[in-house]
């Protein structure tokens, strides 16, 4: 076990490392360039070779590559251009409400695909499993944007119930906090449950067919014995792993479900960041995220290992 | 699947008549219907774009500002928006936005997978591990997040937000192409081909890339939906197709959401022709996806 998560480990090293080289060329490769647009309206310098050196991209890029990764392994991530603030702390300020919010979906689409995988794998073929199965091929389908604006406007037009969306922190009032957050936390992971119920489904199917379980059903257990003690608990690894993959659409869905409930995380720190065109955020934002989900893989993987132990010996 | 099989058995005969496609297509019929009922879906939908012209009562910029906010009637079925234009209309010609974009997205994220995929799967060693790496990392950067910045940088438009979505589904895809090739790469034929002395690249466009067509196709089918649904994503958030082109996405976000209280038809119809396409993409992919591939089960 300990070599496995050693090599895992060892894996994320050139990973990491791609990513901040992606993250580095794809805001110098593309078209558009920062000064011109700092320039433009702002004069934030007199002239455009003056903010260039100000802003050190006068430098050769493998200079100004590595001064970046530099500065990042002291654990300073940069500035943004126009409030000059330490980018990190900013983000540390906001990415609570993100990860509660993430925490809170993952939570509302695993009950939901859970249950609704179990019920359609035991009961296959059935009324309940077609209705289980379209319910959450639909869900996949609606856009969380929209569902998430059917929400707020709705109520509002037809019973004339307008909820005041005002964002409180869990430290400062938890109920409070959880009453703003579990209708977005809903209505994403309303939308985020298909994949899990999808793959809980075929997990379950396959377990139920395994010997084991004919041996318990010979056996003469309960059927909820059989489903929630032994079928459950191996059915359940790869879903494990589906949560590994889900998190990165999690915290990019976030964006748009954090705009339309006006909630003060990273996503909308985000939008604003890319609208006044404030690459170093853009850009950190977007590293700090990146290493966040493949640590994140990395202990999905390692829990997959601890759960299944056949993994390790591939 | 069972179903399936026995269906082979008995028909083996004239069945081997059919080309793959027709046998592909004798089976959705017979034992998908809910893989059929999306097929239909997409086929009207597909149908509705390329004659939006002949099927829509006006052009869809037309305006007419005495019919501002029309509701239900006989002249506007689904109402009408702040300038008076039909709603029906615009959704109508959406669906040929959201398509084109949707399908050629998709043609270039297959292009994209294949280049990615077979090399480094065919050629192994150190290629394999270095663009895997790049995939990897790809792979962990928060979707939206990371098409916003493209996005941001080369500029909303029709051709951008297609190139950008079908290369990066094309990265992502790569990984399932790459897993089909190594098991083809296994195959005897492709050590005969070698053993004959044809070059790498003629044993990949010959030998192995014909062989993962099924998997592209069902890739290509369950990613139109996330496609079409992302792109309205990017629309809603201002960083889609610019207007005047109708998209679903751009509809719901620009004009739906600012007149959503006096009128909240113009939130609701786009919202739910965009639902009803991804869901009949998500139908008809599943249901591939059991016929061509399905070793590929769980993998969406």
């Amino acid at each position: 076990m300990r070599q496995y998560i050693l090599r895992r480990c060892l894996y994320m090293v050139p990973t990491l490392f791609v990513v901040t080289v992606v993250v580095f060329l794809m805001l110098r490769f593309l078209p558009g360039d920062v000064v011109h647009q700092m320039l433009e309206g702002y004069a934030y310098a007199p002239t455009v070779e003056a903010l260039r050196r100000e802003l050190g991209l006068d430098k050769p890029l493998l200079v100004q590559y590595g001064t970046w990764l530099a500065d990042i392994f002291r654990g300073d991530l940069g500035h943004s251009l126009w409030t000059k603030q330490p980018l990190l702390q900013e983000f540390a300020r906001r990415f609570p409400v993100t990860l509660e919010l993430a925490i809170l979906t993952l939570l509302v689409s695993v009950v939901l695909g859970v249950g609704i995988g179990v019920l359609s794998a035991v009961r296959q073929d059935s009324w309940a499993d077609y209705s289980g199965r379209v319910f959450a091929i639909l869900m996949l389908a609606i856009p969380p944007f929209w569902l998430a604006v059917l929400v707020v406007v709705l109520p509002s037009i037809y019973l004339q119930w307008t909820p005041v969306w005002t964002y409180v922190p869990f430290t400062q009032d938890p109920l409070e906090n959880l009453k703003i957050m579990s209708i977005p936390a809903l209505v994403f992971g309303l939308t985020r449950a298909g994949p899990i119920m999808r793959i809980m489904r075929s997990a379950m199917l396959e377990v139920m067919r395994q010997d084991y379980i004919r041996t318990a059903w010979s056996k003469g257990l309960a059927e909820q014995v059989i489903i929630t003690r032994h079928a459950l608990k191996n059915a359940l690894i790869p879903v494990v792993s589906i949560i590994g993959i889900q998190m990165p659409f999690l915290i990019g869905g976030s964006v748009i479900i954090e705009s339309i409930f006006r909630l003060p995380g990273v996503g909308q720190f985000f939008f604003e960041a890319l609208i006044r065109r404030d690459y170093p955020t853009v850009q950190g934002i977007n590293l700090i995220l990146a290493t966040f989900v493949v640590l994140l893989n990395l202990v999905v993987d390692i829990s997959y290992a601890y759960l299944d132990p056949r993994i390790r010996y591939r | 699947m069972q179903q399936a099989g026995v269906g082979i058995g008995i028909q083996g005969v004239w069945k081997r008549r059919l080309p793959w496609w027709g046998e592909v297509l004798v089976r959705l019929v017979r034992t998908k219907p809910l893989g059929l009922t999306g097929a239909i879906i997409l086929l009207l939908m597909l149908f509705a774009a390329a004659f939006a012209e002949v099927i829509t009562p006006y052009g869809y910029a037309e305006t007419n500002l005495s019919d501002r906010f029309a509701g239900y009637s006989r002249a506007h079925w689904l109402g009408a928006d702040h300038l008076g234009r039909d709603l029906f209309t615009r959704i109508v010609y959406g669906a040929r936005i959201s398509l084109s974009v949707g399908f050629a997205a998709v043609v270039i994220a297959s292009v994209v997978a294949l280049l990615i995929g077979v090399p480094s799967a065919y050629l192994g060693g150190r290629t394999d591990l270095v663009v895997q790496r790049f995939v990897d990392a790809w792979m962990a950067f928060p979707g939206l997040l990371i098409l916003l910045t493209v996005l941001s940088l080369t500029g909303p438009g029709l051709v951008q937000i297609t190139v950008v979505l079908g290369i990066s589904s094309g990265i992502g895809n790569s990984r399932v192409i790459r897993g089909v090739a190594l098991s083809i790469k296994e195959n005897q034929y492709i050590e005969a081909a070698r053993a004959i002395g044809a070059n790498p690249l003629r044993i990949m466009l010959v030998h192995v890339v014909p062989n993962t067509m099924a998997t592209v196709i069902v890739l290509a089918t369950i990613g139109l939906g996330v496609i079409i649904l992302t792109e309205a994503s990017l629309s809603f958030l201002g960083y889609g197709v610019p207007p005047p082109h109708p998209t679903w996405g751009g509809m719901l976000s620009l004009e739906g959401l600012r007149y959503m209280y006096d009128a909240p038809w113009m939130a609701i119809w786009p919202g739910v022709a965009l639902s009803l396409a991804v869901f009949a993409f998500n139908m008809f992919g599943d249901a591939l996806r059991d016929l061509l591939d399905p070793r590929l089960r769980g993998a969406g």
